[in-house]
């Protein structure tokens, strides 16, 4: 089994004194996948990528690469390469010398590497800068060329620890794109540590969320927005309503809960016995203002605050207390609502998942009252 | 770029310096320049400008000789001096975690305490009834204090060198702890282990401290009097000694002069030679 795997790890935990940084983490990553780790800062994201390199021992579990354990074998001798945030190019050494640096660790003559670093650096589209300095190059330069350097060795595993967190919003655009486009040329397994969330959707094949060292779920992009395995990924990951309720009853065919005075239906168990207090999580996007069609949960509401944000608008609603926001496409929204108006605000009981209040805690605001 | 005429203000800004190197750097140096072609006749100065002190320095052997000897003298202290404190600045930049501030202050608490008091503390350990010879006499590996340690080059070197390190510690630890620690990491992981991570990335970055390093070492050693005089005894006439006697017993102020102004040259082309090194521009090491 673990053949097919780049990256194994088993039970990872790393204690800095007291403070655990990574705890019990355990992931088999198949060869050729494009990994991430992602959660916000202090998650140990960074730590658990450090361990893979070597570059820190884990306290306890083990690490093995291609199915062989690695974890007493030092950072050099190990067969994965660091991306590392702020590049790390070595300041005295041309592009082509530090690309030149891990075959010259290998004592690979120059010759003989000479093409090599012609493949990588057309790889990256960065051929003719074999001679400048790091510091000649802009920050999209640098990152490139330290893709470079950590492909040449064709490493089992190649190791990014936020590669695009220095570069501003258009250019980390158009180098997610380069770095998907090379995983897949070079069919390199790829680990990405990240915390930003639409940077592990849009080029992950399975992610790894992460909080206070603890791994809240491991999945495919689709898994993780969709069956938020706990409150915290669900806040953490795109943009959901949270409403305050108490479980009716719960049986195989969904659940029932009261929120504010009202009943809403979702069609997926919840663990929890009747009378709980619980969580309701609803994708904003998913909630319909006025629709036309009959849908299961559907709430008379006022409409508090309306937001044009270009592609969409964000409408707020209020009922009871509760409040639910509806992100809805310019192109659907009806110009003629205003502040004030009464709506019917609905969703899909497919659409609700429903978590234990104590996870209340973990959510991650990023609407305008946590601010 | 264009050409920018600065504002009355910021050539105010320049004033206080530009008065400062005139008055204790250049105005100084040109005194010393001009009175080196003035000659000495008993105890008066003829300014009649002649090239008779330089003849001298060029045609006596004496002179180059002593100069010869004390370039080698101050070579050997910079190496020793380097020797000392680059494996200390190493040890303390990247191998210390707790009281690294502490053991940097250690390093350089040497120069709170006056030069005078160092150089008769080096007396009282190198002397006949010093620290060493008591030391052998009580294990009894010698009968009577031997003077091997005192009044030679010896004395001199081992005293400028304990002068000289903490003037070779500062440049070379600031050096090594402007090194970012993710390009050891970077190398670590690149495949390096521990040496060759020191041979091909920090020693390369340090370089510049080292260069740094080794011209203070060299420029106190080559110009310093007083050690050479409390310690080196007969031997250890040196090229700052020549130059002191001269404004000094001899009363030859201008032939002082020229040869202060030769010791002057001769730092000057070792700055401009060196300073080239001193850079971080990379691809100095040539590979």
């Amino acid at each position: 089994m673990s053949k097919d795997n780049a990256i194994e790890l088993r039970g990872v935990t790393k204690r800095f004194d007291e403070v655990t940084a990574v705890a019990e983490f355990n992931v088999e990553i198949r060869k050729g996948e494009f990994f991430s780790l992602l959660g916000p800062s202090g998650c140990g994201k960074t730590t658990t990528l450090r361990m893979i390199a070597g570059l820190e021992q884990p306290t306890e579990g083990s690490i093995l690469l291609e199915g062989a354990d690695v974890s007493a074998t030092p950072a050099f001798r190990r067969n994965v390469n660091t991306v590392f945030q702020d590049y790390a190019l070595f300041p005295h050494m041309t592009v082509k010398k530090n690309i030149y640096f891990p075959l010259k660790m290998k004592k690979v003559p120059l010759g003989e590497a000479e093409p090599r670093i012609d493949r990588v650096l057309r790889l990256v589209n960065m051929e003719g800068f074999g001679g400048r300095l790091p510091q000649q190059l802009s920050g999209g330069q640098r990152q490139r060329i330290a893709l470079a350097r950590s492909l040449v060795n064709e490493p089992a595993a190649l190791l990014l620890d936020e590669p695009l967190g220095a570069l501003d919003f258009k250019l980390r655009v158009a180098m997610q794109k380069v770095l998907k486009d090379i995983q897949r040329d070079v069919g390199i397994t790829f680990i990405y540590v990240t915390h930003d969330q639409s940077e592990a959707m849009t080029m992950s094949d399975r992610i790894a969320v992460m909080k206070d060292g603890f791994t809240h779920q491991i999945g495919t992009p689709d898994e993780i927005y969709n069956s938020p395995a706990t409150a915290f990924v669900a806040s953490f990951i795109g943009d959901m309503n949270f409403l305050r309720g108490a479980l009716v009853e719960s049986g195989t065919g969904g659940c029932l809960v009261e929120v504010a005075g009202r009943k809403v239906r979702a069609s997926r168990p919840a663990g929890l016995k009747p009378g709980e207090a619980a969580l309701v999580c609803i994708r904003t996007e998913r909630v319909l203002v006025n629709p036309s069609r009959e849908i299961a949960n559907t709430v008379a509401a006022r409409l508090e605050r309306i937001v044009y944000r270009g592609t969409d608008y964000e409408a707020t609603c209020t009922f009871d207390g509760a409040e639910v926001r509806a992100i809805v496409q310019a192109v659907a929204w009806n110009p003629n609502l205003q502040v004030g108006d009464t709506v019917q605000v609905a969703w899909s009981d497919a659409d609700v998942i429903v978590f234990p209040a104590s996870e209340e805690k973990d959510v991650i605001k990023y609407s305008v009252e946590a601010l | 770029m264009a050409r920018r005429v600065s504002s009355p203000r910021e050539f105010l800004k320049g004033v206080p310096i530009t008065v400062w190197m005139l008055a204790l750097v250049v105005v100084p140096l040109a005194f010393t320049f001009v009175m080196s072609f003035y000659t000495s006749s008993g105890l008066m100065i003829d300014q009649t400008l002649s090239l008779a002190n330089y003849k001298l320095f060029f045609t006596d052997p004496l002179y180059s000789r002593i100069l010869f000897k004390s370039m080698r003298l101050a070579l050997a202290i910079s190496v020793l001096s380097i020797g000392a404190a680059f494996p200390l600045a190493y040890l303390v930049s990247f191998k210390i975690q707790r009281g690294r501030n502490l053991l940097f202050m250690l390093c350089i608490i040497p120069l709170w305490v006056s030069y005078l008091v160092r150089i008769i503390a080096w007396r009282t350990i190198l002397g006949n009834r010093g620290v060493i010879n008591s030391a052998l006499l009580a294990l009894g590996i010698i009968r009577e204090p031997i003077t091997v340690f005192l009044y030679n080059q010896f004395a001199i070197a081992i005293t400028l060198t304990y002068i000289c390190i903490p003037f070779v510690f500062i440049p070379v630890y600031t050096a090594l702890e402007k090194i970012p620690r993710n390009l050891i990491d970077a190398s670590n992981d690149l495949g390096a282990n521990e040496v060759r991570t020191f041979v091909n990335v920090i020693l390369p970055l340090a370089l510049p401290g080292l260069v740094t390093g080794f011209i203070f070492s060299f420029i106190i050693a080559l110009g310093d009097y007083i050690i050479p005089l409390q310690l080196g005894g007969t031997e250890g006439i040196m090229f700052g000694n020549l130059v002191w006697s001269q404004f000094g017993f001899a009363f030859n102020w201008p032939f002082g002069a020229a040869l202060g102004f030769i010791l002057f040259i001769i730092a000057v082309v070792i700055l401009g030679v060196t300073a080239r090194f001193g850079t971080t521009e990379g691809g100095f090491l040539g590979e």
